[in-house]
């Protein structure tokens, strides 16, 4: 797959303080890639550098080979974004905002507009005035407005925000159709785990302005290791048997018994051992594991000891 | 290198073309329009009213009064203390003159269409006042809106889209401008009617008399009177674009507009410097007819002023504007 976008130790200092520190990573045609992180992380301040709505203070953020530093305009002719809360002229239609927007690119024609309209189903209501529309329309306007130049990358901060159940799964697979069909690479930003788990091909974590791991969400979520849930009596003691037997392995102590992270291929074992040292046993679950939880493990574990 | 700029050209004007919908497509801008041609209307009314009992027939001794005027003048030059009150004098003696030799009664008696467009002149004032409101808007707003997000992700640099804001406050307060005449004009026709004989103006440079048309002078006489405002709409789109504050922008814009002139007149009878501030420089018309806030003035010296506080406004908005991280 070929890479459109690439950010090369991209670091943004405001004020002295490093918002951003030092991030590097590629984003390729036709995925989805998943931009992760708690409020305050950095996300849409790397976001707003990726269009050049802020200046970068070292490194560098390629579009299609073009430096959106040097040479801006080539850059960014490929982009369509919606930064933040997709914000129209509320005076006007959803058409005129179209027209607007559609007069700053080349060749945009009435029958492209038309197409888009369509494409995200505003045709009934594109002459009301934007201040008529509700959330989940103007959402739509605003994927209109970054679709008219047909774009190669596509970068929405937070596009779920504010949407009904409805709105949120019809935005996931409209992106996914886009990424499909039109080879079009997405970059999504958000702090919802579950929605990133649905959407995206590939998602970054980022924390404290720094990307801490990048993977696939298929790999993120099922690691080699699973957890599994022991119902035993007594409880402590079994704790204590675990710490000693199995000194690598991690341990959480839940409401029904201990939460053990292991191959599936150890269960056996320790049953066994559980059994020599007469416990008492009376279930073991598979605890599915979800990208929260990883996420939060991961941003605990490399977030934690990289803050200093 | 020809089609770029053609192209680029394209873009500027389609950059304009939003400007102008995003103005008129609110109504606020149609008010202003309203309460400018009210206010036109309404001073009609009231010149209407005021001259009524004064306009009497054309004065058959016009020439015998003059000349009674022209003596009454030369005896208070004669006894007139400063430089400017002698030059006001000798000013309304040479036209004098110039009308006796050229049998050209002046139209003082009558209260006509051209008078009319002349005082409405004033209204210049209320013209600036809603130009500076839009140009206090037009880069603030995008900001409020949280629209600049989406202006600025386009394929045109930064310097163009602030260019194209700059160039759409001009056209509108020619706009605005040419409402006023035209409405004046109208107005005046309604409301005064034509003079009897095409009436020309006479100009006085340097001593000297010269006739000029009537519409031509006006429209020379509502374009230096713009200076003024288009200097202040400089300002705040200056002060729009680096605070990006409207209010801010508007505040001191109309502030300025309204007690410029009369605070430079008070400093410049105290200070030479007030020479340098901006308002001692925006009335080019001193030049023509009457005499300079501070003595020693010339027009070039104005011409350069305006210049440099141009450049500076501009210089500030540009600079700031294209630098800014845009977090709104």
């Amino acid at each position: 797959m070929k890479s459109i976008i690439e950010l090369k130790e991209v670091t943004k200092v405001i004020k002295g303080r490093k918002i951003i520190d030092n991030i590097s990573f590629k984003v390729n045609k036709g995925e989805v890639f998943g931009f992760l992180g708690p409020n305050g992380a950095g996300k849409t301040t790397t976001i707003r550098m990726m269009v050049g709505l802020m200046g970068i203070t070292s490194g560098d953020i390629e579009i299609a080979g073009h430096s959106i530093k040097t040479r801006f305009e080539d850059a960014v002719r490929y982009v369509g974004a919606i930064v933040e809360n997709p914000e129209m002229y509320k005076f006007m239609s959803g058409y005129d905002n179209l027209i607007h927007f559609a007069r700053m690119s080349k060749r945009i024609t009435k029958e492209k507009i038309n197409e888009v309209v369509a494409l995200v189903g505003l045709t009934d209501r594109i002459h009301d005035k934007v201040k008529t529309y509700s959330l989940g329309m103007r959402q739509r306007l605003g994927l209109a407005q970054c679709l008219l130049h047909d774009p190669e990358v596509l970068i929405l901060d937070e596009p779920t925000n504010g949407l009904d159940p409805a709105g949120i799964r019809e935005i996931r697979d409209y992106l996914r159709l886009l990424a499909r069909e039109k080879n079009m690479a997405v970059i999504v930003s958000s702090h919802l785990l579950s929605e990133m788990e649905m959407m995206c091909d590939r998602i970054g974590i980022i924390q404290n302005g720094r990307l801490i791991d990048v993977q696939f969400v298929k790999e993120f979520v099922q690691t080699d290791k699973q957890s599994y849930e022991f119902e035993v009596i007594p409880s402590e003691k079994a704790m204590i048997l675990f710490q000693t037997s199995f000194p690598d392995v991690r341990l959480i102590r839940s409401s029904n018994g201990i939460t053990v992270e292991v191959k599936k291929e150890e269960i056996p074992n320790i049953v066994k051992i559980l059994v020599e040292a007469d416990f008492q046993i009376f279930s073991i679950k598979e605890v599915a594991k979800t990208l929260e939880d990883r996420f939060l493990e991961v941003t605990a574990a490399k977030g934690g000891t990289n803050h200093d | 290198m020809k089609s770029q700029l053609q192209r680029g050209g394209q873009t500027m004007i389609n950059l304009i073309k939003n400007e102008w919908m995003k103005i008129f497509k609110r109504p606020g801008t149609y008010v202003m329009i309203g309460i400018l041609l009210a206010i036109v209307c309404i001073f009609g009314a009231i010149e209407k009213y005021e001259v009524k009992g004064n306009n009497s027939s054309p004065d058959n001794r016009w020439e015998q009064n003059l000349k009674q005027e022209n003596n009454a003048l030369k005896q208070q030059a004669k006894s007139a203390q400063t430089k400017t009150e002698k030059d006001f004098y000798k000013q309304k003696i040479v036209i004098n003159e110039y009308r006796l030799k050229h049998n050209i009664p002046p139209d003082a008696t009558t209260y006509h269409i051209w008078d009319f467009v002349n005082d409405a002149g004033g209204l210049i004032q209320l013209a600036g006042l809603f130009t500076i409101i839009i140009s206090a808007g037009i880069v603030a707003s995008e900001f409020n809106w949280g629209t600049i997000k989406l202006l600025l992700i386009r394929p045109i640099s930064r310097v163009m889209i602030l260019l194209s804001k700059y160039v759409t406050v001009l056209l509108f307060a020619l706009l605005m401008l040419s409402i006023l005449f035209v409405f004046a004009t109208v107005v005046g026709a309604f409301l005064f009617g034509f003079p009897e004989q095409t009436s020309s103006y006479l100009n006085y440079v340097n001593g000297k008399v010269t006739e000029q048309n009537m519409v031509l002078h006006l429209m020379i006489y509502y374009g230096l009177n713009s200076i003024n405002m288009i200097m202040l709409t400089t300002m705040a789109f200056m002060i729009s674009s680096v605070f990006r504050n409207s209010s801010l922008a508007i505040g001191i814009s109309i502030f300025l507009l309204l007690t410029g002139a009369q605070i430079t007149t008070l400093l410049a009878i105290k200070f030479s410097w007030a020479k340098y501030l901006l308002f001692a420089n925006t009335d080019l018309t001193q030049y023509f007819e009457g005499t300079p806030v501070v003595d020693g003035m010339t027009l070039g010296f104005s011409i350069i002023m305006l210049l440099l506080y141009f450049l500076v406004f501009q210089a500030l908005a540009f600079s700031v504007f294209k630098k800014r991280d845009v977090a709104a």
